[in-house]
């Protein structure tokens, strides 16, 4: 043992690697305890959540004109009647098997509608992350590389705009625009109704799904119809990543080490893309994660104006008709993609930032 | 670079201006219609209470009879080819067609109709309430709706109902729609009789099959190619999801649907001008209406609830906010209906503030008072109530409107949670006494009858006098002196009734130029009728 070994690691590898097993597995351990903590709270809140809201799922069943004798029956059936702390022990076990019953609206179980609209949902949010991400980004840097030019203004109000019209109202122009007036793309609608019966659905993403099967014309017409409310989404996105970009690059270019790497003679884009946009990377996971899950989470308003199937419409109207089945399938799902991300990002975060690992 | 710029420039521009935009065509052989589709939750006649899924139900799943298409106060044979009436009025006795079989090929019987009737008590769904208002009970099911044989099924009375009403309550109504019961016996769940097989499929026969649906996306309808009655024009019919009303005009516009069915006004008025698009209204059996909770005392005199007639410009919001939506109607009675008052007798009420304080004035509420007003998300419940709050406020009525999904209002309203309320209904019969033996009469107000099917009791209210005069209406034989003995009731009821009747509201539907023939009345679409060119 040296002395400037006091725990003398160096004269033994094989506790350096136990201790080095021992980290990641407390790690693993964490994070297990942690999502399991948080699936639980989801668990208790959403049921909470279907017990407080003044909707009555016994009616939705059953009709505003059920004789009382009937409502009484349906209590019973759906066991309303049980003990509060006995009905949340039968949702968290049923939960934890994905039954999260039958959807009212649908009279199909809701892990089926779930992965039936999710799918919808998913295409339109990752293309429009995509478009979203892949503008935002050099926009905000660019932005924060030419500050106060008619550049950096130009993609400034562009952003605002983005990030303050109401995406209803950007939706019907953008229909009434490109559809009704050019023509330059498809109906609201996932899918022409000629082509309904021909899309053999096997990952339930439309775009994926026709041209897995080669079928080119459905491909275009799928495409046709999802570019416009992705794009519209992929605008709201790109409003606020290109903010936050801008920002996070303009506090690294006043940083110390900018200058001194600008007067050690590297070029300007040498500077902004190999020295200071790494330093952001990790800020920008946390921004491009969080916009990716609110667009999971459902474009609600994007989903009405294009008739689009997916889950947003799918948990709006769920909750408007009292289906609390659905509703709490939905939200538990919401929950996931949130932990799944975080999860994700956690990933990144160790990718990009040596100080995390 | 330039030279680029200018190219793509003048090439954007060129686009924007004049690119020509083609007008899509639809099949000639299928109608597609665009319609919000998200109150659709289950094909089963006995559970479905949506006027969307009535309409489709309506035309794959034939009844005993149906609403003659021509002449909504008739009734023309369907599964039963004749009926007759025995001379006490107790019992008729219909006459099944020859030769008509179901999907799975078993024939149609009388067993099977007896059996939908029952199942429909038997399962105590909302619906039930069509049968049990006539006296039919579960208990008595198997006595009531007797199969004597393959071709003849008899309906046992409780007592002389116009025979007319119960074809058009019962016989032409989903209740009776003819299920193959023998098929869904087979897929029956926990006792269910099939209710969880029907839910998302159909098992009876009509000139359309159900191929497809999808929540809150299509739903498809196939022409049954076996149908024993005259085949249908269409192949298929078509009816896609979309909410959003300007979406929908977008669609008709564009040629990528025939009809348009959730347009707001401003869309429908537009599109009456537009040569290429014909706008139809048929109005409905269905009232828009403000209750009032009588167990508040303020609520409980009549006075102050006649008030409220007097706080609306019925004509103004007819001619903006109701354009196409709805007709002015005071009389708890829908024009079309058998003893209804006529539109200028039934709408006796226009907006008079003087009227409306000198009322409020009289029952002792000259000061004005303050209650809660909740309103569903019908797009033009908003208005409405606002209009209201403001002409209340001019009389020292403070009015909170707190709006709230429709679940939540029929929650509240049957709960009897309210101080005034304003919210639809509707009546499957044209005949005076659908709405009056709801809206008029109340059989027992106490909280432990529950009697929550009736907006009555919700309200509150209870009249012996209606209960009884609607009682010996219904059991009139002469039809002059019938007539005259609901108008009366009607008269009375707007003076005195629990509801403030503002609407009769109207189905309009937008149609391309393609469709040449779009079919319906108050209760139903025909699209068996729907010719295109």
């Amino acid at each position: 043992m040296s002395a400037s070994d006091p725990a003398g690691l160096e004269s033994s590898p094989h506790l350096v690697s136990s201790l080095r097993w021992g980290r990641i597995g407390g790690q693993f351990l964490r994070t297990v305890v942690s999502v399991s903590v948080t699936i639980l709270g989801l668990l208790v809140l959403t049921f909470f959540i279907g017990r407080l809201l003044p909707l009555d799922p016994v009616l939705a069943i059953l009709g505003d004109d059920a004789s009382q004798e009937a409502y009484d029956r349906m209590v019973q059936k759906l066991g309303l009647e049980k003990p509060l702390w006995e009905q949340f022990l039968n949702y968290v076990w049923n939960s934890l098997q994905f039954d999260f019953g039958t959807s009212l609206t649908s009279g199909r179980p809701v892990i089926e509608d779930i992965l039936r609209v999710f799918p919808a949902t998913l295409e339109l949010a990752t293309l429009a992350m995509i478009l979203g991400t892949g503008l935002g980004i050099p926009l905000g840097v660019l932005a924060a590389a030419n500050r106060d030019t008619w550049v950096d203004q130009f993609v400034r109000v562009v952003s605002l705009i983005g990030y303050s019209a109401p995406i209803f109202w950007l939706g019907l122009l953008g229909l009434t625009v490109f559809y009704a007036g050019l023509g330059w793309v498809g109906a609201p609608g996932r899918i022409g109704i000629v082509y309904q019966y021909d899309l053999e659905v096997r990952t339930g993403l439309y775009l994926i799904d026709s041209a897995i099967s080669g079928h080119w014309d459905i491909f275009a017409d799928v495409f046709s119809r999802i570019v416009l409310p992705a794009s519209i989404l992929a605008y709201g996105a790109m409003a606020y990543i290109s903010r936050m970009t801008r920002s996070f690059m303009l506090e690294q270019l006043s940083q110390e080490y900018i200058i001194a790497a600008r007067a050690k003679g590297a070029s300007r884009s040498s500077v902004i893309w190999w020295h200071a946009f790494p330093n952001i990377a990790v800020q920008l996971v946390t921004v491009v994660a969080l916009s990716y899950a609110f667009l999971l989470e459902g474009a609600v308003l994007t989903e009405t104006v294009f008739a689009w199937p997916g889950f947003g419409r799918y948990l709006t109207t769920a909750l408007l008709r009292a289906d609390m089945n659905a509703v709490l399938g939905c939200t538990m799902l919401v929950g996931l993609i949130f932990i799944t991300l975080n999860l994700l990002s956690d990933v990144f975060y160790r990718m990009f930032d040596p100080r995390t690992r | 670079m330039n030279r680029f710029w200018n190219f793509a420039g003048c090439v954007a521009v060129a686009a924007f201006v004049g690119a020509p935009t083609a007008l899509a065509e639809t099949p000639t052989d299928t109608l597609i219609m665009a319609r919000n589709i998200d109150a659709i939750s289950t094909f089963d006649p006995a559970q479905i209470g949506e006027v969307v899924t009535n309409e489709i139900v309506l035309n794959i799943c034939d009844s005993l009879v149906e609403i003659d298409p021509e002449d909504e106060a008739a009734v023309v044979p369907s599964i039963a080819k004749d009926w007759t009436v025995s001379d006490d009025g107790l019992k008729i006795t219909f006459n099944l067609v020859e030769g008509a079989a179901f999907p799975s090929g078993n024939p149609v019987t009388a067993s099977d109709v007896a059996w939908s009737l029952q199942r429909v008590l038997t399962l105590g769904f909302g619906n039930a309430a069509t049968l049990t208002e006539y006296g039919f009970t579960a208990e008595n099911a198997e006595t009531d709706f007797v199969a004597i044989d393959d071709a003849t099924f008899e309906m046992n009375l409780s007592r002389p109902y116009p025979v007319m009403l119960i074809l058009q309550a019962i016989a032409a109504n989903r209740v009776a729609n003819v299920l193959d019961s023998k098929y869904l016996m087979d897929k029956e769940v926990d006792g269910d009789l099939g209710n969880k097989y029907l839910t998302t499929q159909s098992a009876c026969v009509g000139p359309y099959a159900l191929r497809q649906w999808n929540a809150g996306e299509v739903v498809i309808l196939e022409a049954n190619e076996n149908y024993y009655g005259p085949a249908p024009k269409m192949n298929r019919i078509i009816i896609r999801h979309v909410a959003e009303a300007q979406a929908q005009r977008l669609l008709l516009e564009q040629g990528d649907i025939d009809v348009a069915r959730d347009l707001g006004a401003e869309d429908l008025r537009d599109l009456n001008e537009n040569p290429d698009i014909e706008v139809v209204s048929a109005p409905m059996h269905q009232l828009y209406y403000m209750g009032f909770n009588n167990a508040d005392p303020k609520f409980a005199d009549d006075r102050v609830r006649l008030a409220f007639k007097y706080l609306m410009d019925y004509d103004a919001m007819s001619e903006t906010v109701m354009a196409f939506l709805g007709m002015p109607r005071a009389s708890v009675v829908p024009l079309g209906a058998l003893g209804a008052l006529d539109e200028a007798e039934g709408q006796p009420f226009s907006l008079d503030l003087d009227k409306a304080k000198a009322l409020l004035t009289e029952a002792g509420y000259g000061d004005g008072f303050s209650a809660r007003l909740f309103i569903g998300t019908l797009p033009y419940a908003s208005p409405i109530a606002q209009h209201v709050q403001e002409n209340a406020a001019q009389v020292g009525i403070d009015l909170e409107i707190e709006q709230m999904a429709n679940a939540q209002l029929f929650s509240a309203f049957r709960g009897r949670e309210f101080d005034t309320v304003m919210l639809s209904w509707q009546t499957a019969v044209p005949h005076a006494h659908g709405m009056l033996s709801r809206h008029a009469v109340n059989p027992d107000n106490s909280a432990e009858a529950s009697l929550t099917m009736f907006p009555t009791w919700r309200a509150s209210w209870f009249s012996e006098d209606f209960n009884r005069r609607i009682d010996e209406a219904l059991f009139e034989r002469d039809e002059a002196k019938q007539i005259e003995m609901y108008k009366q009731i009607q008269r009375d009821h707007m003076q005195k009734g629990p509801f403030a009747y503002s609407f009769q509201l109207l189905d309009t539907a937008a149609l391309s130029k393609a469709v040449t023939t779009w079919k319906w009345n108050a209760f139903r679409a025909y699209y068996s009728d729907v010719e295109k060119d």
